[in-house]
């Protein structure tokens, strides 16, 4: 557990200082957000309720590959992560601390990227802020959970950060599924829908279990 | 201090006599399965070729005496890779990674005849090539998902730590069969995939075929998991051999 | 009979078809400081890695005091620094020690930094040290959890003359305080006055020891060129 915590100080102090995954990251959703208006057929309320709740997560989607990469390029230089493979213990506080590092870097870009949604297109996300957070973060929960253990992987081939998506997109159809319908019910004003929110429950206990154990595997030669 | 510089010994001198005794008889095996494939084949195409012409589908019909094998083939081969990398990341054997990478190969090829077989008979029966049909969707990730293991296997270079990364995904590969079903019985009821065919589904005269083609591409599907198998033991001692040949020069 | 610190038994290591280690025997005991020599590609790193439990051994065993491997009982320094350029010299630490579970981190790095002559530049980012300043720093990060064994893989590479010098120095200082170490190096000077025994490895496999009055940088000098000759 104190290596979960001291991995996710680390993580955040150092982008903290270097600022630059976050940047990177919300730049690239920003500029998704402004590439959605020429994708959009037209600017009807209807057809922006119906389109935005895809076109947000797949804004959040590509963010987080982008996060997820930059998160085990950094552990490379000075083969940082053999030092944190050096530590005594399972390695599942290791995927741990450097999933809660990811966790709470894309919930900021998360958050930052629905203003901007919500200024360009007048969406008006305050009157179920709530429902939505619950949805975003369940759905990030997993998303980070599965991409940690991925990138870990992916960023050590030769193929390096493009394999990520690769392996990682058909792993997140599940998450992207529940979370896009959750979106569409709640920006429609209706209730959360409870069988998505249980799907993403669901998923992230799987995926969490799978990572945590799969991380004992991966940090050897 | 002590020490033992162990140079009269060759470590690996058994693979330079020739395979493990677990190798030979995997060698064996096939020849048997081949000769059961060959017979087999012959059986099932004729029996195809007499079945009866279906009257509501009429030619396009006899797909079906090749689809639903290759789809069982497939999910098979699926479940031979989780189950393989299980076994490596538990006991870490190197015959246990050759099984899931086989069970890989020939599952992916598989589903991709499968996938091939279905639109053809979905463009004559349906009219369309391709529908977004739970099945069709799940059995479509599925397929990316162990493309996606081939491409992590082929770029993280040889060696054990490519086949336990291999085995982690692998892992999440099995899991993600039962999640996406479970995500289309939430969202998805709407079905157009005929059900697993059961013998009343069939007309007369179909059964048997049917029958017969299940068994063929069951012989196929061994035969070529043991050939995998087997070129993937051969290349491995090829190139140790090519190996030592460099260290002794 | 105590168990030795370190024990290797019929360790192999191959990756793929490439074998690295062949079946290697070693034992190396408590306050003891043993080097390996050899060619690069010898196998001497795969060897460091299997000791420090960043690779498993395809075939073998390797035991710490007779038990199995903790890695809390080994450190190492490899080719690369393990640290974090964005994070300072008093922050790198820390993190170590918190990786480890050391007891009053900070108190611990400072003394680290006071031992290896970094106090003044404590809370400077490690990004822009010198060479010389940051393999210090490594070697602290290294023994930030007091390790009974240290594992230092060629530490020397990349000093210039004052840093080797001063490095040097660190080595005997901490022999001296009973320091156990498995030193990997190419260099024959260094392997012959940095320790009790000194091992030739070539083609993954450990060919020679030498220990005690044959220890000299002249026999040993001797004995790897000979060494390298029969393989040619």
């Amino acid at each position: 557990m104190n290596i979960a915590l001291a991995i996710l100080w680390k993580d955040l102090i150092t982008e903290w200082r270097a600022r630059d995954r976050v940047i990177a990251m919300l730049l690239f959703s920003l500029l998704t957000a402004v590439i959605f208006y020429f994708a959009l057929p037209d600017q009807r309320p209807e057809t922006l309720r119906a389109l935005t709740p895809g076109l947000l997560w797949t804004a959040y989607l590509f963010a987080a590959i982008l996060g997820l990469n930059r998160s085990f390029a950094l552990e490379l230089e000075n083969e940082a992560l053999s030092g944190l493979a050096l530590a005594p213990g399972g390695r599942g506080w290791i995927f741990l601390g450097k999933m809660a590092a990811n966790f709470i870097l894309l919930s900021l870009v998360q958050v930052l990227t629905a203003l901007a949604f919500a200024i360009f297109y007048g969406i008006d996300f305050g009157s179920s802020i709530g429902e939505l957070s619950l949805t975003i973060g369940l759905a990030t929960l997993g998303i980070c959970s599965v991409g940690t253990l991925l990138a870990a992987m992916a960023v050590r081939t030769r193929l390096r950060e493009v394999l990520l998506p690769i392996l990682l997109l058909p792993a997140l159809v599940p998450i992207l599924a529940g979370a896009v319908r959750a979106t569409l019910s709640v920006m429609a004003g209706e209730e959360l829908p409870f069988s998505a929110i249980q799907l993403l429950i669901v998923i992230d206990g799987i995926y969490l279990v799978v990572s945590f154990l799969g991380f004992d595997y991966i940090l050897d030669e | 201090m002590t020490q033992n510089t162990n140079s009269s010994s060759h470590p690996t001198a058994s693979l330079h006599e020739g395979l493990s005794p677990l190798e030979e008889r995997v060698g064996r095996w096939r020849v048997f399965v081949g000769v059961g494939l060959a017979l087999v084949t012959i059986v099932y195409a004729w029996a195809v070729v007499q079945a009866p012409v279906d009257s509501s589908q009429g030619i396009i019909q006899k797909i079906l005496y090749v689809h639903p094998p290759l789809a069982y083939g497939a999910y098979l081969g699926f479940v031979i890779t989780a189950i393989g990398g299980f076994l490596y990341l538990w006991r870490g054997r190197e015959d246990f990674d050759r099984l899931a990478v086989s069970g890989a190969e020939v599952g992916v090829l598989f589903c991709t005849l499968m996938l091939i077989t279905g639109p053809i008979w979905a463009r004559g029966t349906w009219g369309r090539w391709w529908s977004w049909d739970p099945r069709l969707t799940v059995t479509l990730l599925l397929w990316f998902v162990y493309l996606a293991y081939l491409l992590l296997r082929s770029f993280a270079g040889p060696g054990p730590r490519t086949a336990r990364f291999a085995a982690v995904y692998s892992m999440v590969g099995l899991v993600l069969i039962p999640l996406n079903y479970y995500v289309i019985e939430i969202f998805d009821n709407r079905s157009m995939h005929p059900d697993n065919l059961e013998k009343g589904s069939l007309g007369d005269g179909m059964g048997w075929p049917f029958l017969m083609g299940n068994l063929a591409l069951g012989f196929a599907f061994v035969y070529l998991l043991l050939l995998r198998w087997d070129v993937e033991a051969r290349r491995l001692f090829e190139r140790r051999r090519e190996a030592e040949q460099d260290v002794d020069q | 009979m105590t168990p030795p610190l370190l024990q290797l038994e019929a360790v192999e290591k191959s990756y793929g078809p490439v074998t690295a280690l062949r079946s290697t025997d070693l034992e190396l005991k408590e306050g003891e400081t043993v080097s390996l020599l050899g060619p690069n590609g010898a196998g001497k790193s795969t060897l460091l890695r299997i000791a420090a439990g960043l690779a498993a051994p395809t075939r073998g065993k390797v035991k710490l005091q007779g038990h199995a491997h903790d890695r809390q009982a080994v450190g190492y320094l490899g080719h690369a620094t393990l640290l974090y350029p964005e994070l300072t010299a008093l922050e790198n630490l820390v993190f170590a020690g918190r990786l480890y579970g050391v007891q009053a981190t900070e108190q611990r790095a400072e003394q680290l930094l006071e031992e290896e002559g970094l106090a003044a530049v404590a809370h400077r980012r490690a990004g822009g040290f010198s060479r010389g300043m940051s393999q210090r720093l490594a070697i602290a990060r290294a023994r930030v959890h007091d390790p009974r064994l240290l594992l230092l893989d060629e530490p020397f590479t990349g000093l210039d003359v004052p840093a080797t010098e001063a490095l040097t120095q660190r080595l005997h200082d901490l022999r001296n305080q009973g320091q156990s170490w498995l030193l990997v190096t190419h260099e024959v000077q260094q392997a012959a006055s940095l320790s009790d025994t000194a091992l030739l490895v070539i083609g993954g496999r450990i060919v020679q020891t030498l220990s005690g009055a044959e220890l000299n940088a002249e026999t040993l000098g001797h004995a790897y060129k000979l060494a390298l000759e029969s393989r040619s």
